[in-house]
């Protein structure tokens, strides 16, 4: 039995803690006959299925032997405890140290990993972000040139990640020591220069189910703030700092270089982290903190702990004002927020937590509770890079130092990134391939939420070099805007929604992930009632929570929730770059010689993307008809013959196809107020242009 | 204190300055208005949005126009209405921003007309008497090649501050120097006191110039070149007086700013209401031009009084030749 035991390359655990004991070198005595009984009642049930076992078993050399002992559908003891939410599949066990005059960090940390996919595996892969910039070879920065207002970074400003040493806990108990094997792979554009993937040979294979523990030994130099990670002064920002696993699948690891148009992708787990930094600094991370110790040194190591998430980021700052507010509502759970706040935004503070609190009730509402009972927001420092991002539990805003008369910061920034806990925190999607299933479903939410809970909105410009704002009390902001609708018309073709996202052309990546999907989310909400659409999402949210969906899997709970096929809509949307764009190519009515009219509406199609519309005409006695028009042919013509004249013609009046990007030619009147209207707005500009003449009288 | 009197006395005696060359701002902006105009009818056409737009901001659909808008319609923004507009023109300036092609014809054709105009201007002031329209214009001609002279100059000198001490100062120096900072109050104080000596040096030769197109009229100088250092002498042997007077304008000009931003008509509302935004904005631009013209008076009646007499000018009164059957009749 303790032979069936070894096999199982079990490593010591601790079940006070319920983390890897690595000072004991001997399983805990009650687990062990725990997993014998689970081994012999697997054993007894294998002998049943006969021939598979054995194929399973096969070696390399494709003669037969006994197969490895594994334990089929019980879960080892590092598995997720009872309650879990996640597989827990990827955890960390991490010690960080930040030097704060060398702006580095130095860290070690222990890694289980079990093989959830169908395939064996004989290597490990890892994520080092921060060779992104390292030098200007790498695929991020030659990416981010093409794209406009690319900044080098300062001499200082470079990162790094350097992992020294990578060793293999051994079922007897050894290290093994795997660094001289580390290589770097670059199996999306073979750029030979970039070191963001760390292939790790492990020289046996890793069956399916099977769980393997490494240990690695790394250091990072801290960039200047650079996409959204980084230091500013005294500030420091840390995402993305730790050698990461990517994502085994059943087609292979899915470990993609780091692109300047993506983000990111792991495995859910427990992590447990120990960030040592200067005693003054004040410490927010993902998870709650679970000890402080002064070492009596200058420094304090603060640990955080957290569970059933994927990635971990954390921040550091002696200047932070530390605020807590509880949000509380019938019907969802508590949760404790968390605000570091900077001392120029002080004042502020009351809009970043009513924004929290407003993605929290809503969100909550529509979608499923937050479970985590816990969140960090930080108001990052100007400049750092760090505004506008989400980890799990942990996200920043963006607020100013002459706030916004308006709510677009921080109430915008918050409650999207509040937001994102839900798609992309709890529905683990892919941003390196599909990008759209977290930013566009949470900008359409976000969108949603911020006309309920904040629907004076206006628009706002800021001046002086983007410090002073001024907003206009009769220009509103609407959730159309709020869609971010005004991006969208200007590259609606840019590509075609289904690439994967690491392809997109840089400068219209987040047109295609943000604004495009927001806009026909909201079409398909239009389309279907709210109270399907809410469905719809929570029905997705219910079951791929701490899961990794694909696309395929959102249309499909779309189909089947909404009980309607769909896939015409999606191919439109997402599976093509064509445009939308229907019109009112003429509208006339003729007085006939009996003293009725003839009226001829002609709407065309102008785009090469199809949709249902509605065709409404209205009569100058006040009757309306509305045609329902299917919108694949280019043209449809109605013909009415009635007593009075034609008022107007509207194609699409409710505004159901938000991605029409011309709605100006869907009307069209005989009574137009163009010539009013272009008057009054023309009268306006002038008195702008009198006022530039005036301000460059100066000159003489 | 006395000069800054004297000047608004000066223009209250000659009203017709002041609609004269708010008929020349209203002109020389009305043919870009009217193809402005052109512009939003094309895009409205007979659609319904023009309602939204006829009587208040319909977003949507200046958005859209926006997007598809090139060279002088990518101005029409929300940045058009009320204070903003200024708030917008003065920080473009300090940003040095560049302005569309044609937005940037009508300036230069605009700076052209005032060179012109200004000979006449500051002879009227200067003699503080009736000159008729004849006479007026007879002295903005006779000025006018040397006002240009002075005005060429003078946008030597202006573009290379924008071009070379403005593009130092924020791009450079400002961008290096704070591009390291965390606190954005820090990094405005900055940008703030930037402005401040960027501002100084743009209202020295600013100044300088003004007393340069003094001299050259007053004193009917026919060197741009001599009445430039002779601007120079007069400015750094009274420096205080002159420091003194273009305060208390520049005062005069943010009180006026001031009141502007809390009067400044919104876009709401079609009709009457726009009608009456529009008239409103108008007395605004008029008090600016009156503004513009203190400046010349008041500069003019300062110099007047330190080297000379009121109502001095070296020049004789401008007369328009007669013609032969005005000679034949006599």
């Amino acid at each position: 039995m303790a032979a069936i035991i070894g096999k199982i390359r079990r490593v010591p655990f601790d079940s006070r803690s319920g983390h890897p004991d690595l000072r004991r070198g001997v399983p805990h005595r009650r687990t062990s006959l725990f997993l014998a009984a689970v081994f012999a009642v697997a054993a007894i049930g294998a002998r049943g299925q006969g021939g598979s076992d054995q194929q399973r078993g096969s070696d390399s050399q494709g003669g037969s032997k006994d197969p490895p002992l594994r334990v089929v559908g019980v879960q080892t003891h590092d598995a997720p405890e009872p309650g879990a939410r996640s597989p827990r599949n990827a955890n960390y066990d991490i010690d960080v140290r930040l030097d704060h005059a060398a702006r580095t960090l130095s860290g070690r940390q222990t890694i289980r990993w079990r093989n959830t996919s169908a395939r064996p595996t004989s290597e490990l892969q890892f994520h080092l972000y921060w060779n992104a910039w390292r030098d200007p070879n790498s695929t991020w920065l030659r990416e981010r040139k093409m794209a406009r207002n690319y900044t080098a970074p300062l001499p200082d400003g470079w990162g790094a990640m350097d992992v020294s040493s990578i060793r293999l806990h051994e079922p007897s108990g050894s290290m093994r020591d795997l660094t001289s094997q580390m290589k770097f792979i670059a199996s999306g554009d073979g750029n030979p220069e970039d070191r963001t993937v760390l292939s790790v040979p492990l020289g046996l294979s890793v069956e399916p189910n099977e769980t393997i523990q490494v240990e690695l030994a790394w250091t990072g130099k801290v960039p200047r703030g650079i996409a959204r990670t980084g230091f500013i002064e005294d500030f420091y920002f840390i995402a993305q700092w730790f050698p990461k696993l990517g994502v085994l699948e059943d087609s292979g690891w899915n470990t993609h270089q780091f692109h300047a148009p993506t983000e990111f992708y792991a495995d859910f787990g427990v992590y447990d982290v120990r960030i040592t930094v200067p005693s003054p600094f004040i410490v927010g991370a993902t998870g709650r903190q679970t000890s402080r110790v002064d070492n009596g040194n200058g420094t304090t190591t603060h640990r955080y702990h957290e569970e059933d998430v994927h990635d971990f980021a954390w921040t550091a700052s002696p200047d932070y004002i530390d605020l807590t507010r509880t949000f509380t509502h019938p019907g969802l759970p508590p949760v404790e927020i968390r605000l570091l706040m900077q001392p120029e935004h002080r004042g502020q503070e009351d809009r970043y937590f009513s924004a929290t609190e407003a993605a929290l009730t809503r969100y909550g509402a529509w979608f499923g509770a937050y479970p985590y009972g816990h969140a960090t927001v930080v108001d990052p420092a100007f400049q750092s890079q760090a505004d506008g991002m989400e980890y799990p539990t942990f996200f920043t805003g963006r607020a100013r130092y002459f706030p916004s008369r308006t709510r677009q910061t921080p109430e915008m920034t918050v409650a999207h990134e509040a937001g994102h806990q839900w798609w992309y925190g709890m529905v683990a999607t892919n941003e390196f391939e599909h990008a759209w299933m977290d930013e566009g479903i949470n900008t359409y939410a976000t969108a949603r939420v911020l006309a309920e809970a904040f629907p004076d909105n206006r628009w706002e410009l800021r001046y002086f070099g983007g410090h002073v704002p001024w907003s206009s009390p009769d220009v509103p902001f609407s959730r159309l805007d709020n869609d971010r609708m005004a991006g969208y018309r200007d590259n609606a073709e840019a590509d075609v929604p289904a690439t994967p996202s690491f392809r997109y052309w840089p400068t219209s990546a987040a047109i295609m992930s943000y604004n495009k999907t927001a806009l026909w989310l909201h079409t398909l909400e239009n389309h279907l009632g709210w109270p399907v659409m809410q469905r719809v999402l929570s029905t997705f949210f219910e079951r791929w929570k701490f899961r990794h969906p694909q696309p395929a899997d959102f249309f499909q709970t779309v189909n089947e929730v909404s009980g309607q096929d769909l896939t015409w809509f999606f191919d439109q949307v997402y599976r093509s770059s064509n445009t939308f764009d229907y019109g009112v190519q003429d509208l006339v009515s003729e007085r006939r010689d009996d003293g009725a009219y003839r009226t001829t509406v002609i709407v065309r199609r102008y785009g090469e993307a199809t949709f249902p519309v509605e065709v409404v005409t209205t009569f100058t006695d006040g009757d309306q008809i509305t045609e329902k028009w299917d919108g694949l042919d280019r043209r449809a013509i109605y013909t009415y013959d009635r007593a009075s004249r034609v008022a107007r013609v509207q194609v699409d009046p409710r505004r159901v196809l938000l991605l029409d990007t011309a709605y100006t030619n869907n009307s069209r009147t005989l009574d137009p107020r163009g010539g009013e209207a272009s008057l009054g707005w023309a009268a306006r500009w002038m008195v702008w242009l009198q006022d530039l003449m005036l301000t460059y009288a100066f000159f003489l | 204190m006395r000069s800054f009197s004297e000047g608004w006395k000066r223009i209250r005696s000659a009203p017709a300055l002041l609609l004269g060359v708010y008929a020349m701002t209203l002109v020389l902006a009305l043919p870009l208005a009217i193809t402005m105009r052109g512009l939003l009818r094309t895009h409205l056409g007979a659609s319904l949005a023009a309602d939204g737009a006829a009587t208040g901001v319909n977003y949507d659909w200046w958005q859209e126009f926006s997007s598809q808008a090139t060279g002088m319609g990518t101005t029409f923004t929300p940045t058009i209405i009320g204070f903003a507009a200024t708030l917008d023109n003065v920080s473009s300036l300090l940003d040095g921003q560049r302005e569309s092609a044609p937005v940037a014809a009508a300036l230069a054709l605009y700076l052209v007309a005032w060179t012109f105009l200004a000979g006449g201007i500051i002879d009227r002031y200067a003699r503080q008497r009736p000159v008729r329209t004849a006479g007026f214009f007879a002295a903005s001609g006779m000025h006018f090649f040397g006002l240009l002279r002075l005005a060429v100059m003078a946008s030597v000198v202006y573009g290379w501050l924008f071009a070379y001490v403005h593009r130092w100062l924020f791009l450079e120096w400002l961008v290096d120097h704070t591009r390291t900072m965390s606190v954005e109050r820090d990094v405005f104080l900055w940008r703030v006191a930037l402005y401040t000596v960027f501002g100084f040096l743009l209202v020295v030769v600013n100044v300088i110039f003004d007393y340069a197109k003094i001299r050259l009229v007053v004193e009917d100088r026919r060197s741009a070149l001599g009445a430039l250092s002779a601007a120079m002498r007069f400015v750094w042997r009274r420096l205080g007086r002159v420091a003194g007077l273009y305060a208390l304008n520049a005062v005069t000009f943010l009180i006026l700013m001031a009141i502007w931003a809390l009067i400044a008509p919104g876009a709401r509302g079609g009709g009457v209401t726009l009608w009456l935004g529009f008239f409103v904005a108008q007395l605004y631009l008029l008090a600016r031009l009156a503004l513009k013209l203190q400046f010349i008076a008041s500069e003019t009646a300062l110099f007047q009084s330190s080297l000379a007499h009121a109502s001095y000018t070296a020049a004789p009164l401008p007369a328009w030749p007669e013609s032969p059957a005005a000679e034949l009749m006599r």
